[in-house]
């Protein structure tokens, strides 16, 4: 799955624009994601202008994402 | 007019899904023709926020027959300066390279209340979360949700999908949007005071300034300007995020600002970042009931990106058959594919020849470029953007072989 810093989004939605799984959308103000739908490729932290997406293989649920992690 | 409105079952003739410069072009048209036309926009005042580079050539404006307001623009341009990476200019003026730096802002809404004016309806914060579907699967009407309100539904028989990069809803609609790393550029932009321009937009090349794309300087009115940056999307310039590269343009952008003499001292206004589409069209524009137009169907310049004139183009075909296909009541693939079939004969050429053009410029390496512009005169760069490449193509092969392979395509 994917976290995206919300406080450093510009909000140009690149990151949904290339997303081959429709994890991605804009909702509101904010980007959405569905970390079920996660294909864990990548494309969204490799096109991000403001480097806000990190990326966690393999993790399907926020709870266990890594320590420190956001 | 009325009573065969109520008679029908649906609530609009035609639903758009955004309002940018094609949704509006097409709204105006279709609804200059009589159709009742309801354009669904997610943002909360139409043109913001800007995410554009802002250049327009003045062509794309005369051709729709009209008159650009003093207010939805910064500045005129009278031409394009393109420097190499050993600073070596040439510069390119014509009619055709002259045109504005716009204010989107005020552009987008100008574009919006045209369309008003003619009768169209447009219904700003109200965000298309799902399509609407009969029983043969067709779309038939948007769900839509009002400021993030409970969604709900509006019916059309026909559907046209404006929406841009994110394309979420021609994606639900079956038409294959999604970008590759390939076919984007990620982007990085300041607006700053004071730059000293001379109302030429400026195009700086290099693989060290700009890997797979270049810098630009566009002018705008009271010594400011909209310094920006695109690098290709597989460029990996940036730090390791859970084990992917990023791009990060923005750093070589702060790098080129601090290393620009009149740039290093100038303040910034506003930045923002965004990913721009530089592919090929889509495959298809056109199924049964809907329609894609503008950057959502990549209707983009795949050298720069630039997508506003080839938008209103779109809108403008697309609301032509939208017309006719109503005169029918046949909303069929077959009866709209008059757009689709007229846009590949009239643009379609164009843009791949840009596109042949984009894959050799990436090729080259920063010392063939300083070659290739110390070979140029202001007249051959002309015919370049003319798509008359083979006569400087010529030119530059007969001084250094070696680019032989490389050119070949183009002569």
């Amino acid at each position: 799955m994917i976290t995206i810093k919300h406080e450093g989004c510009i909000f140009c939605v690149g990151c949904s624009s290339v997303c081959p799984a429709n994890a991605i959308e804009a909702a509101g103000t904010r980007m959405k994601t569905y970390p079920e739908k996660c294909i864990d490729c990548g494309l969204c932290v490799r096109v991000c202008p403001a480097n806000v997406i990190c990326m966690y293989k393999g993790v399907k649920d926020g709870k266990d994402l890594p320590k420190g992690a956001k | 007019m009325r009573r065969m409105k109520m008679a029908s079952r649906f609530d609009h003739d035609v639903i758009v899904i955004g309002g940018g410069p094609s949704g509006s072009s097409f709204a105006r048209a279709a609804a200059g023709n009589g159709l009742d036309v309801l354009v669904v926009d997610k943002r909360k005042e139409i043109g913001v926020p800007v995410r554009c580079g802002e250049g327009l050539g003045q062509t794309e404006i005369i051709k729709q027959g009209l008159d650009l307001p003093r207010s939805c623009y910064s500045s005129e341009i009278v031409g394009a300066k393109v420097i190499a990476p050993n600073g070596k200019s040439v510069i390119w003026k014509d009619t055709e390279a002259s045109g504005w730096v716009l204010e989107r802002k005020a552009f987008d809404k100008w574009l919006c209340e045209l369309a008003v004016d003619k009768g169209a309806k447009i219904s700003s914060y109200t965000r298309a979360v799902g399509i609407v579907r009969d029983a043969k699967g067709r779309p038939q009407g948007v769900r839509v949700s009002h400021g993030g309100g409970e969604p709900y539904e509006i019916t059309a028989p026909l559907i046209i999908s404006a929406e841009g990069m994110e394309s979420l809803m021609a994606r639900e609609m079956g038409f294959k949007t999604v970008h590759s790393l390939y076919d984007v550029d990620t982007c990085y932009e300041y607006e700053m005071k004071p730059y000293e321009h001379e109302n030429l937009l400026e195009i700086y090349f290099g693989n060290s300034l700009a890997p797979r794309g270049y810098v630009w300087i566009f002018p705008k009115s009271d010594r400011k300007a909209n310094v920006g940056i695109g690098i290709g999307g597989l460029v990996e310039n940036g730090r390791k995020l859970g084990g992917v590269m990023g791009a990060d343009p923005k750093s070589l952008l702060d790098e080129f600002v601090k290393g620009n003499e009149k740039l290093k001292e100038a303040s910034t206004l506003l930045e923002f970042g965004g990913v721009i589409s530089v592919g090929l069209p889509i495959n298809e524009f056109v199924k049964d009931n809907c329609m894609v137009i503008g950057t959502a169907a990549k209707q983009v310049d795949p050298i720069h990106g630039g997508g506003i004139g080839l938008a209103m183009e779109a809108g403008l075909l697309a609301a032509d058959s939208a017309v006719k296909a109503h005169a029918k009541k046949d909303f069929s693939k077959l009866a709209l594919s008059e757009y689709e079939r007229r846009w590949r004969a009239e643009t379609g050429p164009t843009i791949e020849n840009r596109m042949k053009l984009r894959k050799i410029i990436e090729k080259v390496s920063d010392d063939d470029l300083n070659h290739i512009f110390n070979t140029l005169t202001d007249k051959d760069l002309d015919q370049v953007m003319r798509s008359n490449f083979a006569p400087s193509a010529l030119k530059v092969v007969a001084k250094r072989p070696q680019l032989l392979a490389v050119l070949r395509g183009l002569m």
